[in-house]
């Protein structure tokens, strides 16, 4: 895997993406740049999503019918592919945050063990 | 359902799509970036390095979109199926009786096709349940003009040894004859036998399940040796395994029974047993016999053409060293399959699937019409949905789905009606129509055909009413006021003139196989007898060993028999006046003394017959000149013979009467000629209604050549000659102290008739029946659309009554239009016969193709029924009463 950075917090990312996204999304429908940008912000720029992988994600998303896609019209008055979240995605959402507590649970009581 | 939105409202190219995303990202970023306090140029680029390599974003989206259409696509496709269905149910649910109506319709189409296709698998497509079947070939000698003559057994034996192209030969003697063994109860009783060479079983590839099947050493050692029939083995024996190499007896003989072979072996005829017949070291001179039908497993890959000429070449050397007997005699081989599948049957089969093909587009012709004057009366709810978005594909689906659903259910209960076919079938196929070879079952391919057939019925017949039902403009008709459209009503008429072409055509086909039927029953077979019995009475050789103790008992049966009450008359004779004689095609050369000689292979044939005296006067044959046989003709009198009208002629105007013949085996050597006066003419017999010219032959007294295996032929003062049976037998038993005679094949001489005229029965019903069916169908048809439309009409007739309008002229306005369809419709098919039945030609017999009394005849026949299902609407148009028509909308 050459184009994988090393040891960045994207990293330990990866498989979180998913739950970010859909989380995000619980906010109301976005396009792609917003979604980024409202969790960089709400992370204060800790977390960045790599621009790369946003669009690749989200299209997967859609395609498992947990986002679905609409036109709407973005800040800049042009037309902008709106992403909102599904019933499903919804439902998929409560899943990958069950999945996670259980997951950084164990790995804190691992890396926090005295 | 808010997915299946997209596919409407989201048209946007794919690449498109990812690529305005993008492009909308990297300008935001790059806004962003500037707001930040970088300059613009190095903001869009760094904007751009976030994004990576573009071209791999886009393919991976691309390439994801793509599977999320396809997945997309699929569900709405199925969503709408199950909406179709779902929709199609309640539609057939909501009109039970159009449902019922053309479920049957349908069942009785598929069913009767998927019926007559278990036949024609069995006959033409199946291959022979033998491994390799297609290397197994017949091996006919010919000698002459005869090209179906059995071998002897020398010359078999020469082609399995010299032959190149083939692995094995080997042969069997085509009838099966009895054998006695004591029964279970003691009592002598008979079992079939078939006399088989040692290979047999090796050439059609037979393994036994127990035992061994028969080795060349057994031939060799000459041993009386037998292989059971599965089934034999279960009825009689239980399955005893430890009966493999114990010794039977049979004929007073002991044989050792080496093996069993599986049930579904079987040859030609169905057997209990098979004896090996020793055919090595026979003596010289019966290489100049026959009686042996063999069979050849070619090697792989060998033509057979390529069969035939090797045993050509293989056969022109033993002629070259055997010039006595084989001199004029080659081979033919065929393949099996045309062997047990006859021409007749093949032909009959061909007839039968072009019979139930038409009767399946009768039905399907019907249901499509009752679906266009269903789709008809819907055309304001299409209207309706077309107005509402629907596509016209969409419509046509939904309407192919209703015929397809109709389909399948009536290819389900077609199943039925086929499955149900098969089971009758075979009590009313008429023997000997089918070899024991070939079954018609209820298996895995006929349910695919029918399943085939429903499908395609369901597209044919749908998508025609579908396209008729759509091509409308909405805003007229939601605009018209009437409830429905008239359309369609011309396609109607012409699939209802095709119904009643095809019907037609059908008919004249019943027509000509009806009448070939009647001239068939109705021929002079030359004999007048009604009912006579006969019975094969064979009193073996080894008890009768001279000529004289076989006379003296056939003679002592003969008078024991005539003693029985109700018997009028009793000879004995070699063949029956109707079906195969004994001796199979075996045939013998003849020539007039005091005519100029004629080369061997050059001389002509005649059928010898040896009877009793008593034979003319027991199936009251007619002699026409000269006198039967009678008392003078003793053993020891001068040979004596009478021929019958067709050797007769032969002589060109001569008078036969006191002229010598000279007749011997094909083959054998001069001096093997018998030689006799001709005392009498026999009024010629036909053996088959249908045969193409008369048979030449030749009676001989009994008592100038004595066999055993002699058919007794018993004649009733009265009735019923198969009455008699049971105190023929017991006159029999009574001379035969020591029951040891086979007493077998007992029928009356009518069940063998009516098995000759079987087929001709047999085809003619099929096809009336079937063209019954069409003829009903095609009725429906006229009845479906006149009725409709006179409800159509309902209101203009209505306005005509009150307008003055006669119940004649209401009428003729109703009838007429009915009258051109079955008009129309009857020229055609009239037209079609001409051409078409040419393709029946030769299973005509008495009647032409072009015969006017049957194309009358169904022209009647076809006038009546049209009046008969005219009938009703036209009255019920004549019935309308204006006041309820006009208030009535």
């Amino acid at each position: 895997m050459p184009t994988e950075p090393s040891k960045t917090p994207n990293a330990l990312l990866h498989g979180a993406l998913d739950a970010l996204l859909l989380k995000t999304l619980t906010r109301g429908p976005s396009h792609g740049y917003a979604i980024a940008r409202s969790i960089e912000e709400t992370t204060g720029e800790a977390v960045q999503i790599e621009d790369g992988s946003l669009y690749p994600a989200l299209y997967r998303l859609e395609r498992k019918g947990w986002v679905e896609a609409e036109w709407g019209t973005s800040e800049l008055g042009r037309r902008a592919k709106l992403y909102r979240l599904t019933d499903a995605g919804r439902a998929q959402l409560a899943t990958e945050l069950a999945t996670w507590k259980k997951f950084s649970a164990g790995v804190s009581k691992v890396l926090f063990a005295s | 359902m808010k997915r299946s939105l997209r596919a409407w409202l989201w048209r946007v190219p794919l690449d498109q799509e990812i690529e305005e995303e993008i492009d909308l990202h990297v300008e935001m970023r790059t806004r962003e970036l500037i707001a930040r306090g970088f300059d613009p140029a190095a903001a869009r680029e760094r904007a751009m390095a976030r994004m990576g390599d573009v071209a791999t974003v886009k393919r991976t989206c691309v390439d994801l979109g793509r599977k999320r259409d396809r997945e997309m696509h699929m569900a709405q496709w199925l969503g709408e199926l199950r909406h179709d269905l779902r929709f199609t149910l309640r539609q057939l649910r909501a009109t039970p009786t159009f449902t019922l109506v053309a479920t049957l319709t349908l069942a009785l189409g598929i069913g009767a096709n998927s019926g007559i296709f278990a036949l024609v698998d069995a006959t033409l497509l199946r291959p022979l349940p033998y491994p390799d079947a297609g290397r197994l070939v017949t091996i006919w000698e010919t000698s002459g003009t005869n090209t179906r003559r059995f071998a002897s057994a020398p010359n078999m034996l020469d082609w399995n040894t010299r032959s190149r192209t083939f692995e094995k030969v080997a042969g069997f003697t085509p009838n099966v004859g009895g054998m006695v063994m004591a029964g279970v109860d003691g009592m002598a009783e008979t079992y079939s036998r078939q006399w088989v060479t040692s290979g047999i079983f090796d050439v059609f590839g037979v393994k036994p399940i127990a035992g061994r099947t028969f080795l060349s050493s057994d031939d060799e050692r000459r041993a009386h040796v037998i292989v059971l029939s599965e089934g034999f083995w279960e009825a009689r024996f239980n399955r005893d395994p430890s009966l493999i190499g114990r010794e039977i007896k049979l004929d007073g003989i002991l044989w050792t029974v080496v093996g069993v072979v599986p049930k579904t072996f079987t040859i030609l005829g169905r057997t209990s047993f098979w004896a090996m017949r020793p055919i090595l070291n026979l003596p010289p001179r019966a290489r100049g016999g026959s009686g042996l039908q063999v069979v050849g497993r070619m090697k792989p890959g060998i033509a057979v053409a390529a069969g035939q000429a090797d045993l050509e070449a293989v056969a022109a050397g033993l002629t070259r060293e055997y010039p006595d007997t084989n001199t004029g005699r080659s081979v033919r081989i065929e393949p099996l399959h045309d062997t047990m599948i006859g021409t007749d049957l093949k032909l009959t089969s061909m007839l039968f699937l072009g019979v139930v093909g038409f009767v399946l587009l009768i039905c399907c012709a019907n249901v499509a019409n009752l679906l266009l004057a269903r789709a008809t009366a819907r055309t304001r709810e299409f209207a309706v949905r077309a107005a509402l978005g629907a596509g016209r594909r969409r419509i046509v689906r939904q309407l192919l789905t209703e015929s397809v659903v109709l389909s399948i259910i009536g290819g389900a209960a077609g199943l039925a009606v086929g499955w149900g076919i098969l089971e009758v079938a075979p009590r009313l196929i008429p023997d000997g129509l089918l070899p024991e070879t070939v079954s018609l079952k209820f298996d895995a391919r006929v349910i695919a055909f029918c399943a085939f057939a429903a499908l395609g019925v369901g597209v044919v017949f749908g998508i025609m009413p579908a396209w008729q039902a759509t091509s409308f403009s909405s805003p007229e008709v939601l605009g018209s006021e009437s409830r429905a459209v008239t359309g369609g009503g011309r396609l109607r008429s012409l699939l209802v003139a095709g119904e009643v072409a095809t019907a037609v055509l059908l008919l004249v086909g019943a027509g000509l196989l009806l009448r070939t039927l009647i001239a068939v029953q109705s021929y002079d077979r030359g004999y007048r007898a009604e009912s006579v019995l006969s019975m094969l009475v064979d009193p073996l050789g080894s008890s009768y060993p001279t000529p004289e103790a076989l006379q003296q008992f056939l003679d002592q049966v003969e008078q024991e028999v005539r003693a029985v009450p109700g018997v009028q008359d009793v000879a004995w004779s070699t063949a029956l006046p109707l079906g195969e004689s004994l001796y199979g095609d075996f045939a013998l050369t003849y020539e007039v003394a005091g005519d100029p000689p004629v080369e061997e292979s050059k001389r002509p044939t005649t059928r010898y017959q040896v009877v009793s005296g008593s034979y003319f006067s027991t199936i009251d044959l007619p002699i026409v000149a000269g006198r039967a046989f009678d008392s003078r003709d003793r053993r020891d009198s001068a040979k004596v013979c009478i021929v019958n009208e067709a050797f007769a002629r032969t002589l060109g105007g001569r008078s036969p009467i006191g002229m010598r013949v000279g007749f011997r085996v094909a083959g054998s050597r001069e001096g093997e000629t018998n030689y006799g006066e001709i005392v009498g003419v026999a009024k010629q017999v036909k053996g088959r209604p249908d045969e193409p010219k008369d048979y030449v032959q030749i009676y001989v007294p009994l008592a100038h050549d004595l066999s055993d295996d002699m058919l007794l032929l018993v004649r009733p003062r009265s009735g019923d000659a198969a009455a008699l049976t049971p105190a023929v037998r017991a006159a029999i038993a009574r001379i035969d102290k020591e029951q040891l005679v086979s007493v077998r094949d007992i029928t009356a001489l009518e069940d063998v008739e009516w098995s000759a005229t079987g087929r001709h029965r047999f085809r003619a019903a099929m096809v009336a029946a079937f063209a019954a069916l069409a003829l009903a169908l095609a009725m429906v048809g006229v009845f479906g659309i006149l009725a409709y439309s006179v409800q159509q009409r309902v209101r203009e007739l209505g306005v005509r009554r009150a307008l003055g309008a006669r119940t004649a002229d209401v009428l003729r306005l109703v009838a007429v239009n009915a009258a051109g369809v079955v008009g129309g419709g009857a020229a055609l098919g009239l037209l079609l016969s001409l051409v078409l039945g040419r393709l029946i030609g030769t299973m005509l017999f008495g009647v032409t193709p072009f015969d006017a009394l049957t194309f009358t005849a169904v022209a009647v026949v076809l006038a009546v029924t049209a009046a008969v299902s005219i009938a009703g609407p036209a009255w019920r148009a004549s019935r309308i009463d204006p006041a309820v028509a006009l208030r009535d909308r």
